[in-house]
């Protein structure tokens, strides 16, 4: 369900159990009203009765000719009342118990009627008396009844409404918990996922992916997770391209010499071949071998280097990758005028390595390396292991103008370059993805004017990673 | 025929000075070979030499540094340059007036010899 549904639904139950209350508490109210307006009539009525009772009391006592007729006035007066407050009292007590009252009243009204008609009063005085205190009592017992049901309606509205207000709280605070614990859940996964891209490792969320709009942003995360993966690797690859322009046109120089080298033999062996003793002619066809062998092994180099990703990790040897390297960049450091010194520890121990990656590496460095001397710069590339260590370490030094400390921070990020339009920035990036993905660690120290010194620790190989 | 000439050749690859002893001695030059231009310019310091074939780039000294020294010290010495790269005309033309020829790898040793010998036939 979508999260704007599920608020409507969550506001429009708290609109409705609202409303509930109100119809209940508007009902409860009414009838509140209802049965104290008939007390209160009750009351008039009561306190008119007794005094008739005490007209009457007067009468049969005293003879006392005129209350006969102050009970007559009363009985006139409460005969109104009662037939005009009739749908009043009906509403609070019910026909049948005004029925009754109506009854008993009448009653008493015809008693009283007898009253004039009969001759002596004293033949009347257990009737009246009787019919009165009948009406008293039944009067004031509903009056007593209606005050109780007031009462007891008041403290079961109170009961009621304490219900009411428990269970729309509990059920407020069960739903948001309910709501705001998945969708911190979910934010929260999102919010993982955003911070690994924003590192570089493009993660999706590996969930079920709800029906939301969470569902929908975990949607758009991966697939922007997945676009940024694709940008990324045309990037990688287009640096290469870019880097194996370069490398080219150097490594076609490196064919130029065995190349040479099998055409000199060749014509040589074509002129002199009368001349040649046995044994030269062998030397001949044997270095024309080994020549050949010279540049599969050079074109090898670079047909590793511009593969795309491989990702294929395998054991080898650090010091033969750095050597393959540098054959690329060999002609790179003729052409400038840079000489170069190599001192890889013998009897490293293997490491576990996509080859054309770290080959990526030691040449983008090298290049780096190459493009901040002038020339007579002299290139350093250097291998570490001491004994029990979990790295081996390389290092990559050159004599070169430096980085200012205010870019060493920058240099790993993608796009950043002091190069203007020669430089695509991706070198260092590129390394930097590379030695992650590795486990490894790259670190640099620069000083102006005097050189740079890139520095990567690759952990040694050991059987439990296979 | 080329009865008595010295030539020098000088290049870093090994191949190339067997070669060019090959096919010059027969021929009756005298072909001394080195591998680096230092030991190379100490030689041409002790001797005169006819000829020197060089290699543009080398490890230890610049092709051209050759070329200078060569030129200043003894400027009969006849230098012929050889390269690789070919593409690189800018380079070329710069040394080009100040060597008397100039060789693209892979060297045709016929035209190599035709050179040389009109060169030193002057
Ligand atoms: N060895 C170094 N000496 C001096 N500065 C360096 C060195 N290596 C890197 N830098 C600095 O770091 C910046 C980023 O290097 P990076 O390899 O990422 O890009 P780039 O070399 O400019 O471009 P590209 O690699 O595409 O040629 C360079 O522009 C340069 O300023
Ligand atoms: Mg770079």
């Amino acid at each position: 369900m979508k999260v704007v549904h599920k608020i409507i639904i969550g506001n429009a139950l708290a609109i409705i159990s609202i409303a509930l209350v109100a119809v209940f508490s508007y009902h409860e109210f009414n009838l509140i009203q209802d049965k104290l307006h008939f007390v209160e009539i009750a009351d008039t009525f009561n306190a008119s009765l007794l005094k008739m009772r005490l007209s009457e009391k007067n009468y049969f006592l005293y003879g006392d000719k005129s209350a006969v007729l102050r009970i007559k006035n009363e009985l006139v007066k409460n005969g109104e009342m009662i037939q005009s407050l009739k749908f009043n009292i009906i509403k609070s007590v019910g026909r049948q118990e005004f029925d009754k009252l109506l009854g008993f009243f009448n009653n008493y009204k015809n008693e009283i009627l007898k009253i004039e008609t009969a001759g002596s009063p004293k033949s009347m005085e257990a009737d009246v008396r009787d019919a009165g205190h009948a009406l008293k009592r039944f009067s004031e017992n509903i009056t007593r009844l209606e005050r109780k049901k007031v009462n007891k309606i008041i403290s079961a509205s109170r009961k009621t409404l304490l219900y009411f207000f428990c269970i729309i709280i509990f059920t407020a605070i069960a739903a948001t918990y309910l709501f705001f614990s998945k969708l911190f859940r979910s934010l929260r996964k999102i919010e993982k996922t955003a911070k690994a891209i924003s590192k570089g490792s493009f993660e999706k969320i590996n969930e079920k992916i709800s029906n939301d709009e969470f569902g929908s942003v975990m949607l758009a995360v991966n697939s922007m997770s997945e676009e940024l993966q694709n940008r990324e690797d045309q990037l990688v690859q287009s640096k290469k391209l870019a880097s194996l322009g370069i490398l080219t046109a150097g490594v076609a120089h490196e064919l130029g010499n065995p190349l040479n080298n099998i055409s000199m033999i060749a014509q040589t062996y074509l002129t002199l071949y009368d001349k040649l003793p046995d044994e030269d002619r062998l030397d001949y066809v044997n270095t024309v071998l080994s020549e050949a062998e010279r540049i599969k092994d050079i074109v090898q180099d670079l047909l590793d280097f511009s593969k795309p990703k491989g990702k294929d990790f395998n054991i080898a040897s650090l010091n033969s990758v750095i050597r393959n390297s540098h054959r690329l960049v060999n002609n790179m450091l003729h052409v400038s005028g840079i000489k170069s010194e190599f001192d890889l520890q013998k009897d490293l121990p293997p490491v576990f390595i996509d080859k054309n990656k770290i080959q990526e590496v030691i040449v983008n460095l090298e290049t780096n390396a190459i493009q901040a001397m002038s020339p007579g710069g002299m290139l350093f590339v250097k291998t570490r292991y001491k004994e029990n260590d979990k790295y081996i370490t390389i290092e990559v030094k050159d004599t070169g103008k430096g980085i200012e400390t205010e870019y060493l921070n920058n240099i790993f990020d993608p796009f950043f370059s002091t190069k203007g339009t020669e430089g695509t920035g991706l070198g260092l990036s590129i390394v930097y993805g590379i030695i992650e993905k590795h486990k490894g660690k790259i670190n640099v120290k620069s000083e102006i004017g005097v050189g740079t010194t890139f520095i990567i620790e690759l952990p040694v190989y050991t059987l439990k990673e296979d | 025929m080329g009865s008595g000439y010295r030539i020098m050749a000088i290049d870093d690859e090994n191949i190339v000075g067997k070669m060019i002893k090959a096919n010059f001695e027969p021929d009756g030059y005298i072909v001394e070979v080195f591998l680096n231009a230092k030991p190379a310019l100490e030689r041409l310091n002790e001797e005169k030499f006819d000829l020197v074939i060089t290699d543009l780039k080398m490890k230890d000294i610049d092709g051209m540094e050759v070329l200078q020294t060569i030129k200043k010290e003894s400027p009969e010495t006849k230098v012929i340059m050889v390269t690789a790269f070919a593409s690189m005309d800018t380079s070329i033309k710069a040394f080009r007036g100040k060597a008397d020829d100039f060789f693209a790898k892979p060297i045709k040793i016929a035209d190599l010899k035709a050179c040389v010998k009109k060169l030193l036939d002057k």
